[in-house]
């Protein structure tokens, strides 16, 4: 077990390790300018866990949190209590990553039917979570699918056109790592709910905290709401990152990569 | 751009003469205790009655309580608005305009906002009086390995540099006729032409890097001096030992008075 975890550090992922943290930042950073709803901070942390291992892409993501929140000029003190996050998402970046999830090309038809089945699935998430009901004695009933099918059938048929274009054009032929991603967005968004809900009242100061709100209103507990916030939010995220990387490995020197 | 490394402030002061070590076992404590002790406003007492006379006594009050103010007010407004107007079932404190803030949603804000504000202000006190190369020495000092901290010292000095790197490419985009305003579509489109030269770019330079830190010995197994001495005392010595113990009995008093 340690040996495994000391062969991830050579002198070349320890050099690595320092530019990726720089990446997760600028990049998180650059993003905030542009305004865009996501974050794209873990694209570094990502990276090494594809290049150097699972337990160098943990490392990676813990420390990127927690130096975020010493660095001047872009400070973010909001990221440090979420480093156990960023450590998951690269020790899970690199399981992934020693599958080959990054290297093989998947064909277009499966990226389609990951972008749809996806889509298919957050919107009955979604939908269900709006038409809970709470009787007097706070027991909560989820309404069946059959009844939601019916009443958004147009809505449903729309999520799953716009999640086969979505595999189509975006995920491309890197499906496999979009479908990691996927998988590495809905476990984060699951881990990192109780800390914003008991550290931050489940509120972070961003975009999304209108979601939060508009989950809240619909009656859901506050741990219920982030946990719907961050099911939306973070799977997209990390499907974006794990494909920035699946792209950048494509784009590197094969001379980098024979390494 | 500034080009200060770390969030430091300069001051000649008692606190700032401390050992890291010190402090950071202060910080944590301060951290447990807030979010341990079971009394609902236990962190605004801590935050007046140690954090305060301990920024004084810093003499850096100022810059901290500013720190603070900057980071907290946005995530406050938004903690306030989200759980007292949006709280489920409570007794109203007023009606207008078709709103109601509950009671109980204003009290959760304000343990919410309680929290926030001695994590930030817990976190801004110790990286405003501890210098991060002290840090890392008396870590070292205390068996951390060394490859550890030329992780968080380079990523230090990386990410201003690379931060210039990245409104370098922004701009030569721009020049080229890349648009970087306008819908989401757009903003989006301009995220991959800057982020692949910026990353793919930095990656070349890892080898170079490589080379450079194994040509100064640092794969080398014998024991480092520093030039720096870091002034310890007995008294700070044994404080440490009552900080862990306090620590301890923090969380098992907390856990007890749970179960």
């Amino acid at each position: 077990m340690f040996e495994n975890i000391k062969k991830d550090f050579t002198t070349r992922t320890l050099v690595l390790m320092p530019i990726a943290i720089a990446i997760n930042i600028a990049i998180g950073q650059l993003v905030y300018l542009l305004k865009l709803p996501i974050y794209l901070d873990s694209i570094g942390t990502v990276l090494v866990g594809a290049i150097a291992g699972p337990w160098a892409g943990a490392l990676t993501g813990a420390l990127s949190n927690l130096l975020w929140g010493v660095l001047p000029v872009v400070t973010n003190t909001f990221a440090v209590p979420f480093f156990y996050v960023a450590l998951v998402i690269g020790l899970l970046a690199g399981y992934f990553g020693r599958l080959g999830v990054f290297e093989k090309e998947s064909p277009r038809w499966l990226s389609v039917l990951i972008g749809a089945v996806f889509f298919f699935t957050l919107t009955f998430f979604i939908t269900a979570f709006l038409n809970l009901n709470t009787d007097e004695t706070g027991y909560t009933t989820y309404p069946t699918p059959t009844d939601l099918f019916s009443r958004y059938l147009i809505v449903f048929i729309i999520a799953i056109l716009v999640g086969a274009a979505v595999g189509y054009f975006l995920l491309q032929k890197g499906g496999y790592a979009g479908l990691a991603g996927l998988a590495t967005g809905l476990i984060a968004a699951i881990i990192s709910a109780p800390t914003a809900a008991v550290v931050f009242g489940g509120v972070t100061g961003g975009g999304t905290d209108l979601l939060v709100a508009a989950f809240r209103a619909s009656g859901a507990p506050i741990i219920g709401s982030v946990m719907a916030q961050g099911s939306v939010s973070d799977p997209f995220d990390k499907m974006l990152s794990f494909m920035v990387v699946w792209l950048i490995l494509r784009y590197l020197p094969a001379r980098f990569k024979a390494r | 751009m500034d080009n200060k490394v770390s969030m430091y402030v300069v001051r000649e002061s008692g606190l700032h003469s401390l050992h890291p070590l010190t402090k950071s076992l202060m910080v944590i404590c301060l951290f447990i205790a807030g979010f341990i002790l079971p009394y609902q406003w236990i962190s605004y007492y801590l935050f007046i009655f140690i954090i305060i006379p301990l920024a004084i006594w810093g003499k850096i009050l100022g810059d901290l309580l500013k720190a603070v103010w900057k980071v907290s007010l946005p995530i406050a407004i938004s903690v306030l608005i989200i759980q007292s107007l949006f709280w489920g079932e409570g007794t109203a404190l007023f009606e207008m305009w078709g709103l109601s803030p509950k009671k109980e949603g204003l009290i959760f804000a304000l343990t919410s906002i309680g929290r926030i504000i001695l994590t930030m202000s817990d976190l801004m006190l110790f990286t405003m009086t501890v210098r991060p190369d002290f840090l890392m020495i008396s870590l070292k000092q205390i068996g951390m390995p060394s490859s550890l901290a030329y992780i968080v010292v380079t990523t230090l000095q990386i990410v201003p540099s690379f931060q210039r790197k990245a409104s370098t490419i922004l701009d030569a985009q721009r020049s080229r006729g890349l648009e970087t305003e306008g819908s989401i579509i757009t903003r989006a489109k301009a995220l991959v032409p800057i982020i692949l030269p910026l990353v793919v770019g930095s990656l070349v330079e890892v080898e170079e890097r490589a080379i450079a830190i194994e040509a100064r010995a640092f794969n080398s197994t014998k024991n480092e001096t520093s030039i720096i001495e870091i002034p310890d005392t007995v008294l700070q010595k044994n404080i440490r030992r009552v900080l862990i113990i306090v620590i301890i009995a923090c969380v098992i008093f907390g856990i007890l008075w749970r179960s």
